[in-house]
């Protein structure tokens, strides 16, 4: 009976605690989406980074982000991670500025779980090139 | 505690073996956990190629897997060391112990896994630590066990001690498999699996994927051999608390009565 209750109360606790709090990033679209309903919301946008669109800025880089749907640019301050680069996935910290631009203080690589060493291909295409 | 009492605790069935392996076996696997622990500093190091994206700092993995698996490892004998324990036809003492070794070996492992998670995270995500699902459920499964561990040092009756013991330890094992999934079932910027993937297609290079099973080999290896250990450890320690107690009671027995008990 005390364990019914100890697992109901740790399951209610979970639930209730994570709710909304469980995602850890939004994609682009999702964003873009919600764009008039958000404000100054603080939250995570994840994509890639657009190649060719990187440019240092006074106080960070300025680059835009895509989901391969939609696009919004990032102004970032602070210096980005060493991972940070064309095409790499990232996961930005920060809130909407003016228009589609988003101004983020904290950049993450989102790594995969595909793992090779350089110029070896683990599954080629059937496809062909 | 009456003499009665006492001999059931003390003896109880299967309890005249403070070994679980046989010391040869035991000493094989010590060896053999030395000599791949060695082979996976080795291939970790040296033998496996630097990884495309992450370059070296990849090379983490062949122990941050190795040991988030072996705390996974760990948590299921506990559990089902527990269940044994539980259940009345096989409640054996050994059970109890058993659960307790090898949660605390578990225990160390999760810690191991949350260190080494958290190098890693510093150098390719860029931070130590991040709140997503993954990291802290594995927190959570840390801290649950170290509650197990204190829980398991309250005192009282010995038997039904035990008993709600293994039930928290059942309970606590609910948290293994959102561990596990929480990759899955919710957005992480932790890595999905790379090995154990839903469709159990790795996508991993050849001396990647076998230095990694390697290192899964070691640790599992090192797992038997810590529990082995630490079991003799534990059945010794019960062997003097319960020598001193009859010491205790035959000291007692000899002040009443002046003949003595030997």
């Amino acid at each position: 009976m005390a364990a019914v209750l100890c697992v109901g109360a740790i399951g209610a606790l979970l639930l209730l605690g994570l709710r909304g709090n469980i995602v850890y990033f939004r994609t682009v679209s999702e964003a873009v989406k919600t764009r008039t309903t958000e404000g100054t919301h603080r939250f995570r946008l994840a994509g890639a980074v657009v190649p060719g669109s990187i440019s240092q800025t006074s106080g960070g880089v300025r680059f835009e982000l895509t989901d391969g749907k939609k696009t919004v640019t990032v102004d970032h301050a602070g210096d980005p991670p060493d991972l940070f680069k064309a095409r790499a996935p990232v996961v930005c910290e920060g809130r909407w500025g003016s228009g589609l631009t988003f101004v983020s203080d904290r950049i993450l690589i989102k790594h995969g779980s595909e793992y090779t060493p350089p110029k070896v291909k683990i599954r080629p295409s059937a496809s062909g090139a | 505690m009456s003499q009665r009492g006492r001999d059931q605790r003390g003896r109880d069935q299967g309890d005249q073996n403070t070994r679980l392996l046989n010391p040869l076996v035991a000493a094989g696997i010590g060896w053999a956990t030395l000599v791949a622990l060695v082979l996976v500093g080795l291939f970790g190091l040296w033998g496996a190629p630097p990884d495309k994206v992450q370059g070296d700092a990849q090379r983490l993995m062949y122990l941050h897997v190795p040991t988030a698996w072996l705390a996974y490892l760990a948590f299921f004998v506990t559990a089902v060391a527990s269940a044994l324990y539980l259940w009345p036809r096989t409640r054996a003492r050994v059970w109890d112990r058993l659960a307790g070794v090898s949660a605390e070996v578990g225990v160390i492992f999760t810690a191991l896994t949350l260190v080494l998670g958290s190098l890693w995270g510093r150098a390719v995500w860029g931070v130590w630590w991040a709140w997503d699902a993954r990291l802290v459920t594995t927190a959570v499964l840390f801290f649950l066990y170290l509650g197990y561990l204190a829980l398991r040092r309250v005192s009282g009756d010995p038997a039904t001690g035990a008993k709600r013991n293994a039930i928290a330890a059942l309970i606590a094992f609910i948290d293994v498999p959102i561990v596990h999934f929480s990759v899955n079932w919710w957005r992480t910027l932790h890595q999905q699996a790379t090995v154990f993937n839903p469709a159990l297609n790795p996508e991993i290079h050849g001396v990647m994927a076998a230095t990694l099973w390697l290192g899964v080999l070691a640790f599992t290896l090192l797992y038997v051999f810590l529990v082995d250990r630490r079991y003799r450890l534990a059945a010794l320690e019960d062997g003097l608390d319960d020598r001193e107690l009859d010491r205790a009671i035959a000291a007692r027995v000899g002040e009443v009565q002046t003949t003595g008990v030997s």
